[in-house]
């Protein structure tokens, strides 16, 4: 029979990848990848054609009637231009925000010694852990009681706190595998440590701190349960929960659901494509070793 | 472990000094070196505490107390009564039984197919750009949000939709139905839509289990005569018990507060068939304005979460730090 897992078998030649058990991986990877691209794919034809050729029987498989009208109802609607805006304030802000305070717990964590450490990691991975709906009622008294209710500041800050433990990993991991060498090769050459970190150490850590920030950005963007208690009224609020009102709504406008639901998700599937790696250190950050 | 985190620390130590000076003065004392340490990680755990600690023990605080008035809150201390009303509440004991559910069917179809993924993409593939290709395309539905995978399947599950002219015309149903209208299905409904959007983090997860269990070990096998299944069942899972213990924990807890999927689709409708603890604790807190009471159901809940978080912590543990 054909190859095990892995590298191992690779002697074997081309024969093993028409085994019964390639065949039937090959046809699950099939499977899947139907599964995941025609519903991406039928979002992006239904914020595109009339909606007759999505809800017809049988629905039309290709888009026929190619239609912009559903964005440029969008781009005309100040109301849907500001749930965007408010969508990237946050997330960029999150980014910043807990990529700056992580990479200052993470280099203090990294290269100093702090009593603790392991148990104080470990435990804030595991509150990150936990869904914000089962802190909503104190999240809104504290908000309300600092005055950050109805901000921006409020979401921002409530989305840092749930990314930044993850940032705080990934940074540190990143900054161990920084040889200590160069920080003291700067300290002899007459640098202090604060100028040895700013020099040395975030130039090279620059790949990390852009893909951390990534993460941080996902999360915010994709925030529903903060940006639910958190605000009031239209002013602030971000595409998630826009796009949750519309569907509430009596005569549902699947053209523009789709549509805002479109440029909901491109943007993150662009940022997929050039920072995968990233992404995927995220999703595993606190559960694997590397 | 301890080792290997503290010896970057110990090397800088023996070096370099504060300030600038050219050459070493070090037997003046300055601030001790380890507090500049402190002082960096500072700023993060005082916010995590501020924003994280205190919420929980707030909620604690407030599930012991009771609030009347709308406008005016007034508190009043009422000991274990909140509690006490939750386990005559019929509603929040539905919610219970729809987050196990919910919970259990994600997390063992989420381990099914997120295994079955990692399985496949951990094999020698005849092309690694391929391999690749596949393994970005099925981590795409872990980008979207919840609200917009939901309704992506509200417009495939609708009764005109896709899904339904497949089923119809391959006769498996009679007739179309709307399947998140329905009080039987609404629930699977919401089921299918988590396993679409979040299986890709098991595949991850389980795939870089696999990745760490040496070769060696599956020759060895080989050679003992093991079949294909017997390397599986005595190489592989024995291997990935701890990655699969955390993964699990992790799914669990997070699937557990699920409610931007009932927010945005049902609303906990229709018959109550898909209200959820998370989507209860709102209803109570902000329509019913009730923090007391909602605080109690915030509490049960975390209870709950202890215990898969006391596997996270305790099995898990092996896999983060091997």
């Amino acid at each position: 029979m054909a190859s095990a897992p892995g590298a191992f078998g690779r002697r074997l030649g081309v024969q093993r990848y028409l085994s019964l058990y390639g065949l039937l991986s090959g046809l699950l990877m099939v499977a899947g990848v139907i599964a995941v691209l025609f519903p991406i794919a039928w979002m992006v034809f239904a914020s595109m054609r009339p909606l007759a050729e999505t809800f017809g029987s049988p629905p039309a498989w290709i888009p026929r009637d190619i239609t912009g009208d559903a964005y440029a109802k969008i781009f005309s609607d100040p109301r849907q231009l500001r749930y965007q805006l408010n969508t990237y304030i946050i997330s960029f802000s999150t980014a910043i925000l807990s990529v700056g305070l992580g990479a200052l717990a993470a280099y203090g964590f990294s290269r100093f010694r702090i009593w603790g450490a392991e148990f104080i990691l470990l435990t804030i991975m595991a509150l990150q852990m936990l869904p914000g709906v089962s802190i909503i009622i104190p999240f809104y008294n504290l908000a309300r009681s600092a005055g950050v209710w109805n901000t921006y500041l409020g979401m921002i800050m409530a989305d840092t706190v749930f990314a930044l433990a993850i940032s705080i990993w990934l940074l540190k991991s990143y900054i161990d595998s920084i040889p200590t060498d160069l920080e003291e090769a700067a300290t002899v050459d007459g640098c202090n440590r604060l100028q040895a970190l700013y020099k040395i150490v975030l130039p090279l850590l620059a790949p990390g701190l852009v893909g951390t920030g990534t993460f941080a950005f996902l999360y915010a963007w994709n925030d529903f349960v903060f940006a639910t208690i958190l605000r009031n009224g239209h002013e602030l609020m971000p595409m998630t929960v826009a796009i949750g009102n519309f569907f509430t709504q009596a005569n549902r406008d699947w053209n523009a659901i789709m549509a805002l639901n479109t440029m909901a998700t491109l943007p993150l599937i662009a940022i997929f494509v050039f920072l995968q790696r990233w992404v995927i250190e995220g999703m595993t950050a606190g559960a694997l070793k590397e | 472990m301890t080792e290997a985190r503290s010896s970057p620390s110990l090397a800088v130590q023996n070096h370099d000094d504060k300030g600038p000076s050219p050459q070493p003065a070090r037997r003046r004392w300055m601030w001790p070196r380890q507090a500049t340490g402190y002082v960096m990680i500072a700023p993060a755990i005082i916010f995590l505490l501020m924003v994280i600690i205190y919420p929980l023990f707030e909620v604690l605080r407030l599930s012991f107390y009771e609030f009347t008035g709308l406008r005016d809150q007034q508190s009043s201390f009422v000991g274990l009564k909140n509690f006490f009303t939750l386990m005559d509440d019929r509603i929040y004991w539905i919610s219970m039984k729809n987050t196990m559910i919910f919970v259990l069917a994600t997390v063992v179809l989420h381990a099914l197919i997120g295994l079955l993924f990692a399985l496949a993409l951990h094999q020698d593939w005849p092309s690694n750009r391929l391999r690749n290709l596949v393994r970005g395309l099925l981590i795409l539905p872990w980008l979207f949000s919840m609200a917009a995978a939901g309704l992506v399947w509200a417009l495939l599950l609708n009764a005109l939709g896709p899904i339904n002219y497949l089923l119809v015309s391959a006769g498996i149903l009679e007739r179309a139905m709307d399947f998140l209208g329905d009080k039987d299905t609404a629930l699977w409904g919401l089921i299918v839509i988590n396993v679409w959007k979040s299986y890709p983090f098991y595949m991850i997860m389980l795939l870089g289990g696999l990745q760490t269990i040496p070769p060696d070990l599956y020759a060895a096998a080989k050679v003992d005569g093991a079949d294909r299944w017997q390397r599986f069942a005595f190489v592989t899972l024995p291997m990935m018990r701890s990655i699969l213990v955390a993964t699990t924990a992790i799914d669990f807890i997070t699937t557990f507060g699920v409610f931007d999927l009932v927010r945005t689709l049902t609303n906990g409708g229709p018959a109550r068939s898909t209200i959820t603890l998370g989507y209860y604790t709102w209803l109570v807190g902000f329509r019913d304005v009730d923090f007391g009471y909602g605080a109690a159901i915030s509490v049960s809940m975390l209870i709950i979460m202890s215990v898969a978080m006391f596997f996270y912590l305790r099995l898990g543990r092996e896999a983060i730090y091997g």
